[in-house]
């Protein structure tokens, strides 16, 4: 459960952003929560709405963005999801594939007034 | 009329950027720093007093930081070994982060430093996000635990340089399956390195502490100025 300090990050970050563009406000804050970056989407809301109460980002909205874990077949290219992390082809059934995305817990965006 | 700005930058950036810190200060006192990380009982106190009780009979130096919830007692247990030992206490906080570290640093003694160890937080989830500027994270695994881990607990098998399969000595006595917790570990992270190790019977702790032999002195090559 280290969801709130991962909001609380998030917040400063906004606050930074938000300050470097002219102390706009801020209505929207999108995020990218990779499936093993070890984040629950859900506590991470939570925390985010308790972190912000009563301080300048009060009502800003989070925007997580799932991303599922990725593999790329070294072979031919092919993406896809693999099941229980198989890194197996689907497409030409090489093995050796490896992850491009699903490990990341990044901000994506700020949406400002 | 809101305006959106694209953002491309880690959450975590404020401990990344403490972290790129810790990390330039210990390569410039050229020590080898491992993040150890397991599951509660898992084993890493055991491990790092078998550790250090190696350590004492080579010219090497060590320090542990040792992370827990509550109480002394791993820094208690680790300080018996002669080397700095000190407990780094959360009060709650269910991993560390790199401004623990950089606080705990400030306490160990100036000087040569070969090894440090950080024992992180009894948790496979929280402390894989985190980097303490370390130059490897090691995940404990043990027997009791079960060979479902690696794919349960994906982060952190994923960001482990290496994966410790210990208590190994427990292994006839439980259903664990030694080659398909490997083979699960390397699916999430096909680079990922293993030993066998226990506490208490044979094989002990060799492997580990070649391991780490060998990590020190792939930094001391490192770390060496190029010669023109």
């Amino acid at each position: 459960m280290h969801e709130l300090s991962i909001a609380q990050s998030i917040a400063d970050a906004a606050r930074e952003h938000a300050s470097q563009n002219g102390g706009r406000r801020v209505v929207r804050i999108g995020v990218r929560v990779g499936e093993i970056s070890g984040v629950s989407v859900d506590a991470l809301q939570f925390c985010f709405e308790m972190t912000v109460k009563n301080t300048d980002l009060d009502g800003a909205a989070l925007d997580p963005e799932p991303v599922p874990v990725r593999y790329r077949c070294a072979a031919c290219g092919q993406e896809f999801h693999p099941v229980e992390f198989l890194a197996d082809c689907p497409a030409c059934g090489a093995t050796g594939a490896s992850m491009v995305a699903g490990d990341e817990l990044g901000m994506s965006f700020l949406e400002l007034e | 009329m809101a305006e959106r700005v694209e953002v491309r930058e880690n959450v975590l950036k404020e401990n990344d950027r403490i972290a790129g810190e810790l990390r330039l200060a210990l390569a410039g006192r050229g020590t080898l720093c491992l993040n150890l990380i397991s599951s509660p009982g898992a084993g890493k106190t055991s491990i790092l007093e078998g550790t250090l009780e190696a350590l004492r009979r080579t010219p090497l130096r060590a320090a542990v930081l040792t992370g827990d919830i509550q109480t002394e007692r791993d820094a208690d247990r680790l300080k018996r070994y002669g080397f700095p030992a000190f407990q780094i206490t959360t009060g709650g906080t269910c991993h560390l982060d790199a401004s623990m570290v950089q606080r705990a640093m400030a306490r160990l003694p100036a000087g040569d430093l070969d090894i440090l160890f950080v024992e992180n937080v009894g948790n496979l989830v929280c402390p894989a996000s985190y980097d303490l500027g370390e130059d490897a994270k090691v995940v404990v695994l043990s027997v009791a635990e079960g060979d479902d881990k690696p794919l349960k607990y994906p982060g952190i098998f994923r960001r482990a340089r290496l994966m410790m399969l210990h208590k190994i000595d427990l292994l006839p006595h439980t259903r664990f399956d030694r080659d398909a917790a490997i083979a699960d570990a390397r699916r999430v992270n096909p680079g990922i390195e293993v030993v066998e190790t226990s506490c208490v019977a044979e094989p002990g702790l060799g492997a580990w502490t070649r391991w780490i032999e060998q990590r020190l002195s792939e930094k001391r090559q490192a770390g060496r100025p190029a010669r023109d």
